[in-house]
């Protein structure tokens, strides 16, 4: 015991390490310390592991109290559950990003056992998960297998709140990416997660492309169920248009594009085009399946609530196959206010009488019972900040709504600093940049190019008999030439 | 009231046939009128005037039957008798003169088989080349019979045919009249009214012009243009290029009415511009090209009289509004909504102290709306660049079948496929610039 504790807190050592490679070092000989420890214990963990997790800090002892925490939980629970679940719980907010890097496999063992539902109940699941996930990769950049036992854990027991700082990130790298070079320490903080992530370091299993769009779909329904159509909309963009090769097309992007009209109508008011980048085939296919969705849209814009009313009441048994009554609901509800809403692009300032016959619901088909109701729909409109207009009573009683303009003049100051805070966000994808043009820039295929490119570059400095014929169409080639490799 | 009896049942025939129906007596004088025409153009021109003016109707109809056995067309003559038999049976014009159509019929078979042994003939003999030596007169030929034919893209098309020949300045100038004047009347059919009516100002010698009415009349050049320029061009175009327009004038003192039209727009006088164009409406409507656009038209010009009435003002009483454009009684408030909603108005309606306010454009606000939306765009799209990128690298894309749905259908995805990478790529290298 007292052997086994002084392994485990032999790391970090009390002097500090300076560089990385002395940490990459001294950490690399604790590992094997470790595993020989975990491998062939004098005593079985089990029955003293409570005590190390007692005796060592998982801030500051993180590797080794992984390897104890590991061995108590993964398979099973060993050992008092109340007492080894608040230590995992406490190990999961605050472990040393630097130190887990080197045992990734036991982290995301741990965590994937977490997903499962089975150690804690799901509301702190979701929270320690969410925050585990972002201390390996602070960035969120990178698409990991947990993500989406995340998501799905999260989104099918209602634990949204706590799962939205992971969901929100923008993912840019995926596991398995060709030419992806091996870090030579793990420990430098330098890093691109997109290095240190890999199947090799066990903190991800091999994804599909099901696994990505399964996570995108999860994400864009939360956002839903927050009623953020913005970023719901965006979400089921990236799916729908999602890269395809030999005309492929999946049911998962199908269903996408079907949400994806719908949250279009409750977030901008009305149906948009499917962006031009979409697979050809793909974008066939959305044509057929969602013709009675893209009805729905067409009706959204015009003035014509009866029409648009019986036209989902006709599909109604397509929402439900599609599990897209909610949604459908909601678009039925946002009809109204869409269209209070266009009254300001012809109006500066209308009666609430007015409005009232002007506008109708889609949810009856007809207009409102009264002015009350319709003043109290622009009073929850203007509360939610959906509308910009303050409602007014005029001497003779009339209550009427003033439009107010959408956007205020910034000074140059706001102006600039609002400038300044894209420019930031801009140059925090430079690493993002920098590694995946590393990646392209020195994958296998590339350079091959590069070497042909300059040997014709040789060639042609001595007489060519083609006159430059061949170059010339090899200079074309280049564009096409390293789309074949791909 | 027995002569009336049938002209209404004529009417409800062509209402049914969504025809356009004119109950106003017009200003011109029918015989007068058609006087200006000559060759088959006259015809038609009078059935139209027979099918619409219901003041018109029989003496337009029977000077239509008269014009028709002029000629050789039975099938010109039948359909006439068809309107006239329904109109004004009692008259001797609707018994259907079988004679004549027995021995029109004999004639013109005669001297269809006549003119194709010709032709063949001449085929045979291979005289191209004195065909060669009439193209312009042939193409002008082909314009006349695409033009009865309503055919306007062909029309245009063989306009730039007789173009190509090599012609001199002098040839030139003889033919720009009737070149200018097809073209006008194609484009005014293709809804192209700014080109149709620098067509139409641009026609050029009068004296020539008269020579093309079998086509339309000078005061036809003065009408057609005068009014596509009211509906097109602003302000100082329309001083510029029809009031001070030398050659145009000679047609403008045709018809003064249009001249006047022009000027107090011009002026500024919006609504004695729209009441001038309001009287000669029926006139308008009984004219053979005119007839199916002058609504388009109509509404053009009435539209941008009230963008330019509000122009110099940031707000207008809806009642001057009214007092200036709406009909007695009426309001303008539905026509204003649809032209905001058209975006022809820049303004915004304020129903409770029935003003018209126009929206100020704050030039600076929109400037830093569109300078974040772009950065934010920016943004988003080089993420979504790299994110399809290393998609790619990792071999995720969603992938097809070839098998699948066939050879063709495998054949076309394979081909998109290159494209999509090649596209991804060449952006991403964009991005990299």
């Amino acid at each position: 015991m007292d052997q086994a504790l002084a392994t485990c807190l032999a790391f970090p050592p009390e002097e500090p390490l300076n560089d990385d490679v002395a940490y990459d070092q001294a950490i690399q000989a604790h590992l094997l310390k470790l595993t020989k420890l975990l491998k062939d214990p004098p005593v079985p963990l089990s029955q003293y592991g409570g005590q190390l997790l007692e005796l060592t800090d998982p801030e500051y002892n993180s590797l080794s109290y992984l390897a104890v925490l590991h061995s108590l939980c993964v398979p099973n629970l060993a050992g008092p559950r109340e007492f080894v679940l608040v230590k995992l719980v406490k190990f999961l907010l605050g472990f040393d990003p630097r130190q887990i890097r080197y045992a990734g496999s036991h982290l995301s063992e741990i965590l994937t056992a977490v997903c499962n539902g089975s150690l804690l109940p799901p509301a702190a699941a979701v929270e320690v998960v969410s925050a585990a996930i972002l201390k390996i990769d602070p960035t969120g950049s990178m698409f990991t297998s947990t993500h989406l036992q995340l998501a799905k854990l999260a989104y099918n027991t209602n634990n949204i709140d706590p799962v939205l700082k992971v969901v929100e990130k923008n993912i840019v790298f995926y596991p398995g990416m060709a030419n992806s070079k091996r870090p030579a320490m793990l420990c430098d903080m330098t890093l691109s997660p997109s290095v240190y992530i890999h199947k090799d370091t066990g903190f991800t299993n091999p994804v599909k492309a099901t696994s990505v769009l399964e996570y995108d779909l999860l994400s864009g329904m939360m956002f839903c169920s927050k009623r953020d159509w913005e970023k719901a909309h965006a979400a089921f963009e990236r799916i729908l248009t999602f890269p395809t090769r030999d005309g492929g097309c999946s049911k998962i992007m199908a269903e996408a594009y079907k949400k994806w009209v719908l949250v279009s109508l409750l977030s901008k008011g009305k149906a948009i085009p499917i962006p031009q980048y979409t697979g050809p085939a793909a974008a066939k296919a959305y044509q057929i399946l969602g013709k009675p969705y893209k009805e729905v849209a067409s009706l959204f814009d015009t003035t014509n609530a009866e029409e648009l009313r019986s036209e989902v009441e006709k599909s109604s048994q397509i929402w439900q196959d599609d599990q897209n009554v909610g949604l459908m609901k909601e678009v039925l509800s946002a009809y109204q206010e869409w269209q209070i809403k266009n009254l300001q692009k012809v109006f500066s300032k209308i009666s609430i009488a007015e409005i009232r016959q002007q506008t109708k619901s889609a949810q009856t088909g007809t207009i409102l019972n009264s002015d009350d109701d319709i003043e109290a729909l622009i009073h929850n409109m203007i509360i939610s900040n959906s509308l910009k207009g303050v409602l007014e009573k005029n001497d003779d009683g009339t209550v009427f709504l003033t439009f107010l303009p959408s956007s205020t003049v910034l000074s140059e100051a706001e102006y600039a600093q609002e400038l300044a805070k894209t420019a930031v966000q801009l140059k925090a994808l430079e690493p993002i940049f920098k590694t995946t043009n590393e990646r392209l820039g020195t994958s296998r295929e590339y350079i091959k190019h590069l070497i042909k490119d300059q040997k014709r570059a040789a060639d042609k400095s001595e007489l060519d008999p083609t006159m430059g014929f061949e170059s010339h169409v090899d200079d074309e080639d280049l564009m096409g030439g390293v789309t074949s490799t791909a | 009231m027995a002569s009336t009896d049938p002209i209404l049942h004529f009417f409800t025939i062509m209402e049914s046939q969504s025809g356009v129906i004119v109950k106003e007596t017009p200003k011109l004088d029918l015989d007068l009128y058609i006087a200006n025409y000559r060759g088959r153009t006259c015809f038609d021109r009078l059935l139209l005037i027979g099918r619409s003016s219901v003041p018109l109707c029989v003496d337009a109809l029977k000077a239509a039957i008269s014009e028709a056995k002029k000629g050789k067309d039975v099938q010109r003559y039948r359909d006439a008798w068809e309107c006239i038999r329904i109109a004004a049976p009692n008259d001797p014009e609707s018994q259907l003169d079988t004679a004549w159509i027995d021995n029109t019929e004999k004639a013109n078979k005669m001297e269809t088989a006549r003119l194709e042994a010709e032709l063949k003939q001449y085929k045979n003999n291979l005289v191209k080349e004195s065909i060669r030596a009439h193209i312009v007169g042939i193409a002008k030929h082909l314009i006349g019979i695409v033009l009865q034919r309503r055919d306007w893209p062909s029309v245009l098309a063989n306009v730039g045919k007789m173009l190509t020949g090599g012609m001199s300045d002098e040839e030139q100038k003889a033919h720009q009249p009737f070149q200018k004047l097809v073209t006008g009347i194609a484009n005014l059919h293709s809804e192209k009214f700014y080109e149709a009516a620098k067509n139409f100002l641009e026609v050029g010698d009068p004296s020539i012009c008269q020579g093309c009415n079998d086509i339309a009349s000078s005061n036809d050049v003065a009408t057609y243009g005068g009014l596509l320029a009211l509906a097109s061009m602003d302000r100082s175009e329309l001083q510029s290029r029809v009031l001070d327009n030398s050659s145009f004038r000679n047609y403008l003192e045709l018809e003064p009415h249009i001249r006047k039209a022009v000027s107090m727009f011009v002026n500024g006088r919006y609504s004695a511009c729209l009441d001038i164009l309001e009287s000669y409406r029926a006139d308008y409507l009984l004219d053979i090209h005119l007839q199916p656009h002058l609504p388009a038209i109509f509404s053009a010009i009435r539209n941008k009289c009230i963008v330019q009435y509000f122009i110099p003002f940031s707000c207008v009483t809806l009642e001057s509004m009214n007092k200036s454009f709406a009909k007695p009684g009426e309001s303008l408030e539905s026509e204003l909504i649809t032209m905001i909603r058209s975006g022809v108005l820049r303004a915004r309606i304020n129903t409770i102290d029935k003003l018209l306010v126009a929206v100020s454009t704050d030039d600076r606000a929109e400037m830093q709306a569109k300078g974040l939306e772009m950065a934010k765009n920016y943004e988003r799209e080089a993420i979504e660049r790299i994110r399809r990128m290393n998609i790619a690298a990792a071999d995720l894309e969603v992938k097809g079948t070839r098998k699948g749905v066939g050879n063709a259908m495998s054949s076309i995805s394979g081909e998109t496929w290159f494209d999509d990478t090649r596209r991804q790529l060449s952006q991403g290298e964009s991005s990299a610039g």
